[in-house]
């Protein structure tokens, strides 16, 4: 900038706190204040300061004790927390096994295995949804198979509450794996081969030595898989049935189609307190692996 | 382990059945969709199409919806892109290599999005959104989907422009180069590769991008995912959907060739707290 920084002994840039870093940054963090932070805020005001008869406006929390009160509302909610609680469940069920394979073999077939476990990544929503349905939807692919064996057709899973289920896990397989992966990682050879020495079975092998290790990174990926699904979009309108419906497809017909901000945003102020303590959970993890 | 080596390598049968199931239940409904896709006719109860063809791929590259929906798809993408470059990599810059006050809360406050749901804080800026009149237009879906871009085009670039040898640029300084000059032909250069990934991924995430784009835009702007889901729900004619499946799987595919490496990297999953 002056001549003297091209002199031999240049101020380390560390030492001296230089404004002009809050200029360059000053555009990216003002869009997260003004289209993440205040946001929220405005949603949380806006449901509690409603308008009153006289023109002006008042606190009440009218719209909460409405969605509160309305069966509709409520089923939708009990659908949302059926649906997080199962996907978590199976989610947890397949990738692990498919984690702990990964993490102690390594033969080509395990390379092919993670392939493929990593695959669904590369895979919009969109196309998955297309093809759930013309594989296990009426005439499918699945129906196909067991006509030409004289089989009954199944009940197709598309348009029931099972369809999103079965979406959302196979959307969330690779990111539940990398992450269970990467806490595998921290369980060392040594702490197994001493257990093995004396005599643990398989069992108390993942009982007693894996699982304490990677707790943390199972919580992580549960809070992960916890805030995509509680609020999922695509999949569930999709492939879930019209009525009840996951708080995604409610918010935006809520908004969009019954041009009800105020009970949309009631409605996300509402999945915000379900989910803030994965939330503030995960990013708290997010934020301890990486330094500015 | 050191036995398990002399002797002859057991056959990884947990392996063969994980990569079977995997395959039946990944790999194979895609291309029931690619089968699909190349089909022109196939009637219930056959197990294999009557009649293969690209009768449908003509009939589909005909629709205007198609075409007008593609390039709504790329203008969005690319300029969503772009202005998240001009914005947020001298801010990477500028965290990675300048001191200035609040320098960390500022950069971890690009996580504040990710500790919510993420269609309610759609629906909280689309509540924004109503007051200012973006509902429905090009500017309310671009501003959408650039918030959505922040986080990976700040903490990319910010682990690039770290990595560079600092040395290089001191020596480079030393013998006379103007600070631009160094930053040109010494930072750029080695950072350059990891900004492009993380443009890269911008790019794709944001054409994916179907959430925001279907609350704020639809009807008025329609890109490529908006249209896939009218074709799910409306479109009797299967073959329209499964072609524009192969068409919309483009981009994730020049994308997996490209990321399958960084994927695969433990620090990948770090990014995302394991």
């Amino acid at each position: 900038m002056t001549t003297q920084a091209a002199g031999a002994l240049a101020p380390a840039p560390a030492q001296r706190k230089r404004p002009i870093g809050l200029l360059l940054v000053a555009v990216p963090v003002l869009l997260v204040l003004w289209l993440i932070i205040w946001p929220i805020i405005a949603a949380m005001i806006q449901t509690i300061w409603l308008p009153t008869s006289d023109g002006g406006r008042g606190f009440s929390v009218s719209s909460y004790q409405f969605f509160a009160s309305d069966p509709y509302s409520r089923s939708n909610l009990a659908i949302t927390l059926w649906t997080t609680g199962v996907c978590a469940a199976l989610l947890l069920v397949v990738c692990l096994p498919i984690a702990l394979y990964l993490r102690f073999s390594d033969s080509r077939i395990a390379a092919y295995v993670q392939g493929l476990a990593i695959f669904p990544m590369f895979v919009p929503s969109i196309i998955l949804s297309f093809a759930f349905i013309r594989v296990l939807g009426p005439n499918g692919t699945v129906d196909l198979l067991l006509n030409s064996v004289g089989l009954p057709k199944i009940k197709s899973p598309y348009l029931t509450p099972w369809g999103p289920v079965i979406g959302l896990v196979w959307d969330n397989i690779p990111l539940t794996v990398l992450i269970l992966l990467s806490g595998l990682g921290n369980v060392s050879n040594q702490a197994i081969e001493a257990a093995r020495d004396v005599g643990a079975g398989r069992f108390a092998l993942l009982w007693h030595i894996i699982l304490p290790r990677i707790s943390n990174s199972i919580l992580v990926a549960i809070s992960f898989a916890v805030l995509g699904i509680f609020s999922a979009f695509t999949l569930p309108y999709v492939l879930g049935p019209a009525a009840p419906e996951m708080m995604g497809p409610f918010m935006q017909r809520t908004f969009r189609d019954l041009f009800d901000p105020t009970n949309a945003l009631t409605q996300a102020v509402i999945t915000f307190a379900f989910c803030i303590l994965f939330g503030l959970f995960y990013v708290r993890s997010v934020a301890k692996n990486r330094t500015p | 382990m050191s036995a398990a080596v002399k002797i002859a390598k057991p056959i990884d049968w947990t392996g063969i059945v994980f990569a079977a199931v995997l395959t039946l239940v990944i790999v194979v409904p895609l291309l029931v969709v690619g089968t699909w896709a190349f089909t022109n006719v196939w009637r219930f109860p056959s197990v294999i199409p009557q009649e293969f063809g690209l009768k449908f791929w003509y009939q589909t590259l005909a629709r205007a919806d198609v075409w007008s929906s593609i390039t709504m798809s790329l203008t969005l993408a690319t300029t969503v892109t772009l202005l998240s470059a001009v914005i947020c990599l001298p801010a990477a810059y500028a965290f990675a290599r300048l001191d200035f006050p609040g320098r960390d809360i500022l950069f971890f406050s690009f996580l504040a999005g990710h500790a919510f749901p993420k269609f309610g804080l759609l629906v909280a800026i689309a509540g924004i959104f109503l007051q200012l009149n973006l509902i429905g237009t090009f500017w309310g879906v671009v501003l959408i989907q650039l918030v959505g871009t922040l986080l990976f085009m700040i903490w990319i670039p910010v682990a690039a422009f770290q990595a560079v040898d600092r040395r290089m640029e001191e020596a480079a300084r030393d013998v006379g180069a103007s600070p631009f000059r160094v930053f040109w032909s010494i930072t750029l250069p080695q950072a350059g590769p990891t900004i492009a990934a993380a443009l890269l991924l911008s790019f794709v995430g944001t054409f994916y991008e179907t959430e925001g784009a279907w609350l704020i835009g639809a009807p008025q702007v329609r890109t490529l995912p908006v249209l896939m889901i009218s074709f799910i729900n409306n479109q009797p004619v299967i073959q329209y959907g499964a072609v524009l499946s192969v068409l919309l799987w483009v981009p994730s595919f020049i994308a997996l060739l490209f990321a399958r490496r960084v994927v695969n990297s433990g620090s990948f999953a770090k990014g995302f707290g394991g």
